[in-house]
């Protein structure tokens, strides 16, 4: 469980991020949605604390992010928009490289590798250096690694970049299945029909703040609008989604 | 729970090794580096040893001086005939000096009334100096050996003749002849670990920034110390590996040569490698460091090997500081790093007393150098310009 209480973050003269509140609940997807520059990845970076918020506080099963940052972390599971892997190590020492990190043992971490090879659709891979790797085949053993000590909350930064549809077809299986699973799912987009496809709660970001929270029924019951996408622009103040 | 700086150490020291080319590349030119460097130092001691030993000169109208001829022969000097251009070979620099003695030189000389030779050479050609002053040391030995045995045949005192006898005493032990030769070996031994830590020190900073796998590392539960520890302990490894090869390569060599005339001119056998061991281990420990916090700085690999680059020129010229700089050992020194191993490694390979001041005052700034550089790495990697700050 994720909660955001009036996160504000200034990096010298930019306002990344105003004024973001909102939880994202155990057993649902959540999405922030918002133009480009909206401060969702900032926002991001706060709860999974790489960055430290100016106001305001963000909680991540009860833990306070800036208190404890070590417990906070031991909690999630972070893609963040770099994905970079170790090219010279294969698939599963690059997984394995950060089970063992989050204190996992031999035998757990050997489970929990079969596990997502499987989940992932990744067998094949497992054992080969990731310096050949397509973007798709990548972004597995990110996953991978972001989930291999099974975390109860799940921070996915823009996922869909750069995928091809066969791969985001996959990756929405996964995020589904973490979901069933019980697990927080907190992703952010600029793409209307991945949230659209996916989402139980949407969070509109705009201009650093939250301009409408709920599910997709009720943004459009109180924006009036016929479709999500004129919802998301009557909220986002006329900036566009893609 | 495994403590995470050996999961960061073991993953650095196997993702170094496996690439290959660079791995194989600095191993070869460690274990080489010794060997070729005292070949070609030891076949520089025994070019010039020959240059010596030979003793050569030309002359023009041997016939005339037959006493002369005697003189050299006696004293294994090899007589050669200089040909009848001599003079335009000489300017053509083709001959160095060429002793010319005139048809009348036995007259004079049975006479005892100024018999002459003349060294023929080129002023403008300096190569031609040692033949030049080889002949007048002979000429000259020649004249005073005359001269005594003619004053000996009138009953006088050859003394007389030489009231000042001077003689040459140098302090330096052979040894401390081939100092100037063996500085080359504290400058590899303070080399080679820069060169060693290097791999590990740019791609665990800078590389993980390009690749953008430091993000993702600096998300998992262990702190940032713990991580930096990790990789510098990993780096730390490699230098110091690298920097134990080399000194190995040398100590091998230099056995090689045990019987030649190299040995005399230094050791560099098991206590003197025991000693360079101690000294630069603690060393690798504070330029992997220094490697790791210049490298943080870096936004891609490139950029981080050029300040690498830096550093590594800044250690090197210190030994060059101190031969021109005519710097003499002072305690000061030990305090300074570079400078102070410098200084005791030089002294090691000179023979001279290594006491534990001489290993403890350096390394105990080496040391702390490379504490401080591994807390400020840490710090840095909590800063958000380092994290997300990409090329």
């Amino acid at each position: 469980m994720i909660a955001a209480e009036g996160l504000a973050k200034r990096f010298g003269d930019v306002q990344a991020v105003r004024d973001v509140s909102f939880g994202a609940p155990d057993g649902r997807i959540t999405a922030l949605l918002g133009p480009n520059g909206a401060g969702k990845t900032t926002t991001l970076r706060i709860i999974s604390t790489l960055v430290v918020p100016t106001h305001g506080r963000a909680l991540v099963d009860g833990h306070d992010v800036s208190a404890d940052p070590l417990a906070v972390r031991a909690r999630i599971g972070m893609l963040s928009d770099a994905r970079g892997l170790y090219a010279r190590l294969t698939a599963r020492e690059n997984i394995a490289y950060y089970g063992r990190l989050r204190g996992l043992g031999e035998a757990a971490l050997e489970a929990s590798i079969a596990r997502l090879a499987d989940l992932l659709d990744m067998k094949a891979l497992l054992d080969r250096r990731t310096d050949g790797f397509s973007q798709g085949e990548r972004m597995k053993v990110a996953i991978a690694r972001t989930l291999v000590h099974d975390p109860a909350n799940v921070i996915l930064d823009e996922p869909g970049n750069g995928l091809d549809v066969m791969t985001t077809r996959n990756l929405r299986e996964v995020i589904r299945a973490l979901r069933d699973a019980g697990k927080c799912v907190l992703f952010s987009s600029h793409v209307m029909q991945e949230v659209s496809a996916l989402c139980d709660e949407i969070v509109i970001v705009a201009h650093g703040a939250v301009a409408a929270h709920g599910t997709a029924e009720e943004l459009l019951a109180a924006s009036g609008r016929a479709s999500l996408e004129d919802a998301f622009v009557h909220y986002s103040g006329g900036a566009a989604p893609q | 729970m495994r403590r995470a700086w050996r999961t960061v150490f073991w993953k650095e020291l196997r993702d170094a090794m496996r690439d290959r080319r660079t791995a194989i590349m600095v191993l070869v030119a460690s274990i080489l580096t010794g060997p070729v460097t005292l070949v070609l130092v030891a076949n520089f001691v025994s070019g010039l040893e020959e240059k010596a030993a030979i003793l050569k000169v030309r002359m023009r109208g041997q016939e005339n001086a037959p006493a002369l001829v005697n003189f050299l022969q006696r004293n294994d000097v090899e007589i050669e005939n200089a040909p009848a251009d001599y003079e335009e070979r000489i300017r053509a620099g083709k001959l160095d000096a060429v002793i010319v003695v005139p048809d009348d030189f036995q007259e004079h000389w049975l006479a005892g009334d100024g018999a002459r030779v003349e060294i023929v050479f080129d002023d403008s050609r300096t190569d031609s100096g040692p033949a030049t002053r080889q002949a007048e040391r002979l000429l000259r030995a020649f004249n005073q050996e005359s001269g005594m045995l003619r004053m000996i045949a009138r009953g006088v005192s050859p003394d007389l003749g030489t009231p000042v006898k001077v003689e040459h005493v140098s302090t330096a032990t052979p040894r401390q002849k081939g100092a100037f030769l063996l500085f080359l070996i504290p400058m590899f031994a303070l080399l080679s670990p820069l060169l060693g830590g290097m791999t590990i020190a740019i791609d665990s900073t800078a590389g993980e920034r390009e690749r953008g796998s430091l993000e993702p590392l600096l998300a998992n539960p262990v702190g940032a110390g713990e991580i930096v520890l990790g990789k510098w302990l990993a780096a730390w490894t490699f230098a110091s590996g690298v920097a134990l090869l080399t000194l190995t390569g040398f100590a091998l060599a230099a056995s090689l040569y045990a019987q030649q005339k190299l040995a005399a001119l230094m050791t560099f056998g098991a206590p003197e490698l025991a000693r360079f061991f101690a000294m630069v281990v603690p060393f690798a420990a504070m330029t992997s460091a220094l490697q790791m916090l210049i490298c943080t700085y870096g936004r891609s690999y490139r950029e981080a090997q050029t300040y690498v680059s830096y550093l590594a020129t800044a250690v090197s010229f210190v030994p060059v500081v101190v031969i021109f700089s005519g710097l003499k050992d002072a305690a000061w020194e030990l305090a300074v790093p570079v400078l102070g191993q410098q200084a005791v490694l030089s002294r090691v390979v000179r023979g001279d007393a290594f006491t534990l001041a001489d290993w403890a005052v350096p390394t105990a700034v080496a040391l702390a150098i490379a504490c401080a550089c591994v807390v400020l790495v840490a710090r840095l990697l909590r800063e958000e310009r380092i994290v997300f700050g990409r090329s």
